[in-house]
């Protein structure tokens, strides 16, 4: 069963100029790591809005493990679903603990159950010493670690990443990819948008390239290089299939 | 129910390292009180305990003049000056010193009024008994005099106090020549019925119908005397919970900019539960806000010599308004909240848009003294029909039959704006 199919995704936002998704269609396989990539403004965060359920699209379909994104099935999806957003969605006065036990009680976990599995990540996460320090005291390293672990705590089984290594060291990088090679091994399938096409190329199994909201190219990263002698990497796929032109 | 609570919690963590917000909901508002209660103690004693000057020159030595010394000392209101540094008072003298404003009122009784009053008592008592067939023949002046009293007021008095003094004067004048006619007419009476002894008196009672000051409200208790503590106290206690939109909407713009809006909506269960939580977080700081103004009104302020805070008699009536004013001004902080992008226009819009509807409203001063137009515009003011709800029940022992109109006001106006809010925010998602 596919993780997530889309299929003729449309969206145009009040007052906008042009239509933002343009018939968007791919699919990533259960149980593995996705790589959705694109230039500013290929459509990217619209995708993963609708995905989520944040932002209706006018017309198209989505479905996540097997599920229709409609009202009648948003509850279900959400239960299923862990979100990364780029931004990190903490309050900065909060400790980590704090923020980590009301985003659980929101997921309606609570007590030492949730304490013990709070404690566990932000152990997995090299946090621990950082439990009880609000997190504007935090690197931004730290930051993003503290991100994912609010997505994770009721333990997805398709968790959605928006650039969840931007602007940060190459230690937590290496922590983080590390992670989520690990829980994709547990099981979870793993879509991610990045800028960073070697990062991409390393973690995902299967990338989609979009750009001016359609899909560009779907496939394996080796595949798609190998495809194109002139490529040496998913970079130089991505630089020719999208071109050298700046972006807004 | 973990939703809410869990919400309350955080909202509870998040005030409690919120230093500024702190300070903003619990120490301004008593410093607010505190400072306006005594900034306006004098101007609410002007009319009630405050005791004025008066100069008197007493040009008659007769009895008008003793009956206006008298009169206006036994009200207690007044200190009668007739003399200074041991010299009786001149009429210039009197007229400086009001002019420059060290006396509030001179009163100066012209020579010979008290006789012209006699005068004018011998004149009527002569025709009266002239017309009942009597020969009796009092003496008069030739010609009526035409005599005033003359008041002089400082140039900055205020027109009502101007008002009071005029009306008091009149009455003692009306009261001595009352006095006066009644008093020949006596002794006209005692001279036609001449088995009377001298001693002997007619009663005569004029007051057939006198005047009582009677409870308006329920309780046999007379209302509260509206003074300083009593319209400052809950007014400003009022506009300090409406200022609780600044930090409702601070906080609610910063969870859209740090995301964390968008982790709470991406969760499964009702993001209403949430909304609920933080209402109820908010009410009740609210709350606590309204009880702490009220205890530094009933203990705190008779420190500082003003007077003690009166509650009236139903206090779950209070509660209920003050609730209601929780409930409005926490949805207007959430409607702010959602209508503005970044902290500094929300800030800005929220805080003077409660300073003009407190204005309007009668926070400042009392509706009743403002132009028609503006208490047609004022009723209109949430923080209005807050006070309006409070003075009900504390200055006039209302219950909750009085204040359920303005109860019910407040409780819609919340519920349009938390809807006007769903709105919005449905919108922006598409």
């Amino acid at each position: 069963m596919a993780s997530i199919a889309v299929k003729e995704l449309c969206k145009t936002y009040k007052g906008a100029a042009e239509a933002t998704l343009k018939g968007l269609t791919f699919t990533f396989p259960e149980g593995k790591i996705g790589g959705l990539l694109g230039p500013n403004g290929a459509g990217k965060t619209t995708t993963i809005s609708i995905l989520c359920g944040l932002v209706r699209a006018d017309s198209g379909e989505v479905m996540i493990h097997g599920l229709p994104q409609d009202a009648g099935h948003r509850e279900d999806i959400k239960k299923i679903i862990g979100i990364v957003p780029q931004q990190i969605a903490l309050y900065p006065q909060l400790s980590a603990v704090e923020n980590l036990t009301y985003f659980g009680n929101l997921y309606g976990l609570k007590g030492k159950a949730l304490f013990n599995r709070i404690m566990h990540y932000l152990e997995v996460f090299g946090l621990e010493k950082a439990a009880y320090k609000e997190i504007h005291k935090y690197s931004g390293g730290m930051k993003r670690r503290a991100n994912i672990i609010a997505a994770i705590l009721h333990e997805p089984d398709l968790l959605i990443l928006d650039e969840p290594t931007a602007g940060v060291d190459v230690q937590s990088r290496s922590m983080i990819l590390q992670f989520l090679r690990r829980y994709n091994e547990q099981g979870a399938s793993i879509l991610y948008t990045s800028h960073l096409l070697e990062e991409a190329q390393s973690l995902c199994d299967e990338v989609v390239i979009m750009d001016e909201g359609k899909m560009i190219l779907q496939g394996k990263p080796e595949q798609m290089i190998n495809e194109l002698p002139e490529c040496r990497n998913l970079e130089d796929v991505f630089l020719h299939y999208t071109g050298h032109a700046l972006r807004d | 129910m973990l939703r809410l609570l869990a919400t309350i919690r955080k909202e509870w963590q998040l005030l409690l390292r919120d230093k500024t917000g702190l300070t903003l909901l619990f120490v301004m508002p008593v410093v607010l009180i505190t400072v306006m209660a005594l900034i306006q103690d004098a101007p609410f004693k002007d009319y009630q305990d405050v005791k004025f000057d008066i100069l008197t020159v007493d040009n008659d030595h007769g009895r008008l003049g003793k009956y206006i010394r008298e009169g206006l000392a036994s009200g207690g209101q007044f200190n009668i000056i007739d003399t200074l540094e041991g010299q009786a008072v001149t009429e210039k003298q009197a007229r400086e010193l009001v002019n420059s404003g060290r006396y509030k009122i001179s009163i100066i009784v012209p020579t010979g009024s008290t006789a012209a009053i006699v005068s004018n008592a011998n004149r009527i008592v002569n025709e009266i008994t002239q017309r009942m067939g009597m020969s009796v023949s009092l003496p008069v002046k030739k010609e009526a005099d035409s005599l005033n009293v003359v008041i002089y007021f400082d140039p900055a008095a205020k027109k009502a106090f101007k008002g009071a003094i005029h009306q008091a004067l009149d009455n003692f004048l009306t009261q001595v020549e009352t006095d006066m006619l009644l008093d020949r007419i006596r002794q006209q009476l005692r001279n036609k019925d001449v088995q009377a002894q001298p001693a002997d008196t007619l009663p005569i009672r004029l007051q057939a119908v006198g005047l009582k000051e009677h409870a308006t409200g329920n309780s046999k208790q007379l209302d509260v005397v509206s003074n300083s503590v009593q319209h400052n106290v809950p007014a400003w206690s009022i506009f300090a919970m409406f200022f609780i939109v600044i930090p409702i909407a601070g906080n609610m713009i910063r969870e859209r900019e740090d995301g964390s809006l968008l982790r709470m909506k991406l969760i499964p269960g009702s993001y209403l539960l949430i909304l609920a939580g933080k209402m109820l977080f908010f009410v009740g700081i609210c709350l606590l806000q309204f009880y702490l103004m009220m205890l530094v009104g009933i203990y705190a302020m008779p420190l500082l010599d003003l007077p003690k805070l009166v509650m009236g008699h139903d206090q779950a009536a209070a509660l209920l308004v003050a609730s209601a004013i929780g409930l409005a001004a926490t949805a207007y902080g959430i409607l702010i909240g959602t209508l503005f992008k970044t902290p500094n226009q929300a800030l800005n819009f929220g805080a003077i848009s409660i300073v003009i509807l407190s204005a309007v409203g009668g926070i400042w001063i009392p509706l009743e003294v403002m132009p028609a137009n503006m208490q047609v515009i004022g009723r209109l003011s949430p923080l209005s029909w807050g006070l309006d709800a409070i003075n009900d029940i504390y200055l006039r022992n209302g219950d909750i039959g009085l204040v359920w109109k303005n109860v019910l006001r407040l409780v819609l106006t919340g519920g349009v704006m938390l809807a006007v809010a769903g709105f919005v925010e449905k919108r922006r998602m598409n």
